[in-house]
């Protein structure tokens, strides 16, 4: 017995032991995934470093995607200290402010992501994060169809004839790096059966549309295109604008033709690319991260920013990154290893390992090799990315799930423009007051 | 002695008087608090008092009448599927069932699936491009109903709800069905009664206490839906499927209004409350 306990004892000192000596700063990550494994490379490249003290080495905690930022929200609300530096994201900055503290980067960090994309990191204009992966929209096109409509005259004037008859304007056919919303309407009514009986796919394109925050993201560069935002500089709410109007419009224009799946009102990220994997889809705008499963899919998918609308080409663009927890218990050790991912080094290491951070055209250069599509997104972010105002405050995601419930009403068919349009300015008067 | 036992009694509930005051009474308590209380995540531990200020805030919203009479809809169709279906299945397999236990055992499967598991799997069926079902439809008829669209989203969660929970109602009145003594039905049977006049003149009336009990639990279940509805479509396209518990979640971890989701809280406890009495009273009533 006595032989037992002495041997428990010391087992749990050793563990005691092993367990202080080892993992000083505990960073909590974006579960499973690319962003998994490129935090795990970039805090192994870290704690490898002999400049870095055995009590500020970094431990790596996940837990599961399903409610992340519901639980770390109340993780955080609560003053938990079971982390040091916590994943945040652009939308839900504001929200998390409260229990979070600045941070300074390194000096190298505005040549190393470019203004904008540290911009995705920012609330109330001090910097709450350092950027790790970069989400935009690409438009996504399949070329095979592309070229042969504007190699075939008798394509090309059904094409110009639909237009015609749906939009009120005989467009014609363009290369999807010409698109303007209006060419992609008209693409996607030229690519569905139900118009064009002749079309190789069913549907000209997929709107995801479930009533879900995100889906509002990806609808997001279509209304700022022709110049929406959600405040103006008095703080005005200006959902309710002609904007928004031509934009929502448009896209309920596809729903009403049966351009987009009659059920993709219950459509989110997954349904649409099974949508377009499947081969009964023309184009769609979607985020950077299917490009790989949907090039996998449609072997000939182009990829370009979205269309382009009155105000110019908008692509939305949040990031994903990390921050200092206010309750943390070893704050320096965290500092520091946030300082360090904000260096050039650490992130080529975490693009080498999979993540995709938004990088400046020189540091994306260094990678044209391993990859290739940090060039594209990096370019296509620092030219076409916007936050609109008020994208990063407490309640942005609030303001998200209210345009999300309005404006799938609104396509669903369940209520008016103006309707969705008033509630929706009445939710965000309240929620960004 | 009648005082020996009654400190024994007390002695012997203690514990589970215990764990139920804080597994169950911790959190009302708290709900109260919070639902009379302006409260954010920032705020949790110094709610401010608010009076019946959320609560107005709850019924003034047209949402949560939007999601109440949804729930309610929901809720009175289910059930009474259920129970139909439930009770021509116990009815009309019960020679069946007596013979071949294993029939049941079948029978109850989709009870035995999470409801949120079955959510998904409907999610993957229902696809029009990765779906069994649509595949099928498109392959042999050329045509495929979106099962999902607006117009169609309310009968398949009706349907998927049915269909899950059907065996409960089954199992229920198959039990009430061979309990009734076999000698009541011969007896009736020498009197010359068909089997039809039986069945509603003998088996029915004797059943009738199960069928309230059964109808009765799966409305309370229906009208508090969650798992299955928000994993297979979410609140639905202008919150054309939010039942009051996706209301209630949604208000509290989406858009963060503690205070209000816990009012709505209550104001669902109080109905559910109210609705129990007047139908245990019912019951007594009718089958005293």
């Amino acid at each position: 017995m006595k032989t037992t306990l002495k041997l428990l004892g010391v087992t749990t000192l050793c563990a005691l032991m092993a367990s202080a000596s080892h993992a000083k700063v505990t960073v909590l990550g974006w579960p499973g995934g690319p962003e998994e494994t490129a935090l795990r490379a970039a805090a192994s490249m870290y704690n490898e470093r002999a400049d870095v003290a055995e009590e500020d080495k970094v431990d790596l905690l996940f837990t599961s995607r399903d409610g992340f930022f519901d639980k770390l929200q109340v993780d955080l609300a609560a003053g938990s200290t079971a982390f040091d530096a916590n994943l945040l994201a652009t939308y839900s900055i504001g929200k998390y402010a409260p229990f979070m503290e600045p941070i300074s980067l390194s000096d190298e960090a505005g040549a190393v992501f470019g203004g904008t994309v540290l911009e995705t990191m920012k609330f109330d204009g001090a910097q709450y994060g350092v950027p790790t992966d970069l989400s935009l929209h690409f438009l996504y096109y399949r070329t095979g169809l592309v070229n042969a409509l504007l190699a075939d005259d008798i394509a090309k004037a059904r094409y110009t004839k639909i237009a015609l008859e749906y939009l009120g304007e005989a467009l014609e056919p363009k290369s999807p790096e010409e698109w303007t919303w209006q060419d992609f309407v008209a693409n996607a009514l030229y690519f569905t059966q139900s118009i064009n009986p002749d079309s190789p796919t069913r549907y000209g394109t997929v709107i995801q549309a479930k009533n879900l925050l995100f889906n509002m993201m990806v609808f997001h560069s279509w209304p700022r295109s022709y110049g929406a935002d959600w405040m103006d500089a008095e703080g005005n709410i200006t959902v309710d604008s002609e904007a928004y109007r031509a934009a929502l419009s448009m896209a309920n224009l596809l729903f009403k033709l049966g351009a987009t799946p009659p059920d993709s009102t219950s459509y989110e990220y997954a349904e649409a690319n099974a949508a377009y994997s499947a081969g009964q889809v023309a184009a769609m705008v979607q985020w950077n991260a299917a490009a790989g499963d949907l090039t996998g899919a449609q072997p000939d998918t182009g990829t370009f920013a979205p269309p382009s609308g009155p105000e110019g080409r908008f692509t939305h663009i949040h990031g994903l990154g990390l921050g200092l927890n206010a309750a943390a218990t070893n704050k320096d050790g965290a500092i520091k290893f946030l300082r360090w991912m904000s260096t050039e080094e650490a992130a080529i290491a975490y693009a080498v390992a999979g993540g995709s951070p938004g990088l400046a055209a020189e540091t994306a250069a260094k990678l044209s090799d391993d990859r290739p599509d940090l060039v594209q997104s990096g370019e296509y972010a620092s030219t076409y990315g916007f936050v609109m105002n008020g994208g990063t405050s407490g309640n942005a995601l609030s303001v998200y799930e209210a345009q999300a419930k309005e404006f799938t009403g609104f396509w669903a068919g369940t209520q008016d423009l103006d309707t969705a349009l008033g509630n929706a300015t009445e939710a965000m008067t309240e929620l960004l007051k | 002695m009648a005082k020996r036992y009654k400190l024994e009694n007390a002695v012997l509930a203690s514990p589970t008087t215990f764990f139920l005051l804080v597994i169950l009474g911790f959190p009302v308590i708290l709900s109260l608090v919070y639902g009379f209380s302006e409260t954010s995540f920032e705020t949790l531990r110094s709610p401010e008092f608010s009076g019946l200020n959320n609560f107005h805030k709850v019924t003034t919203d047209g949402t949560f009448w939007q999601a109440v009479w949804f729930s309610f809809r929901f809720g009175s169709i289910t059930a009474i599927l259920e129970c139909a279906l439930g009770l021509a299945l116990a009815v009309y397999l019960a020679p069946l069932t007596q013979k071949n236990g294993w029939i049941v055992a079948v029978l109850i499967i989709p009870m035995i699936v999470a409801p949120a598991m079955m959510g998904l799997m409907y999610r993957l069926v229902l696809n029009e491009f990765a779906g069994p079902i649509p595949y099928y439809l498109y392959n042999w008829l050329g045509w495929s109903p979106a099962f999902l669209s607006p117009q169609n989203v309310f009968t398949t969660v009706v349907l998927a709800e049915t269909f899950q929970w059907t065996p409960f109602a089954f199992l229920l009145f198959l039990t009430a069905y061979r309990s009734i003594p076999q000698e009541m039905r011969e007896a009736a049977t020498v009197d010359g009664t068909r089997p039809w006049r039986l069945f509603w003149k003998l088996e029915l009336p004797l059943m009738m206490p199960t069928v309230f009990i059964a109808a009765f639990i799966r409305f309370i279940d229906g009208f508090r839906v969650f798992d299955n509805i928000y994993t297979l479509v979410g609140a639905g396209p202008g919150g054309s499927t939010t039942s009051m518990s996706i209301y209630i979640y949604e208000t509290f971890l989406r858009r963060g209004e503690i205070g209000k989701s816990m009012a709505a809280a209550i104001l669902l406890f109080a109905a559910a409350f109210i609705l129990l009495s007047f139908a245990q009273r019912l019951m007594r009533r009718t089958f005293r």
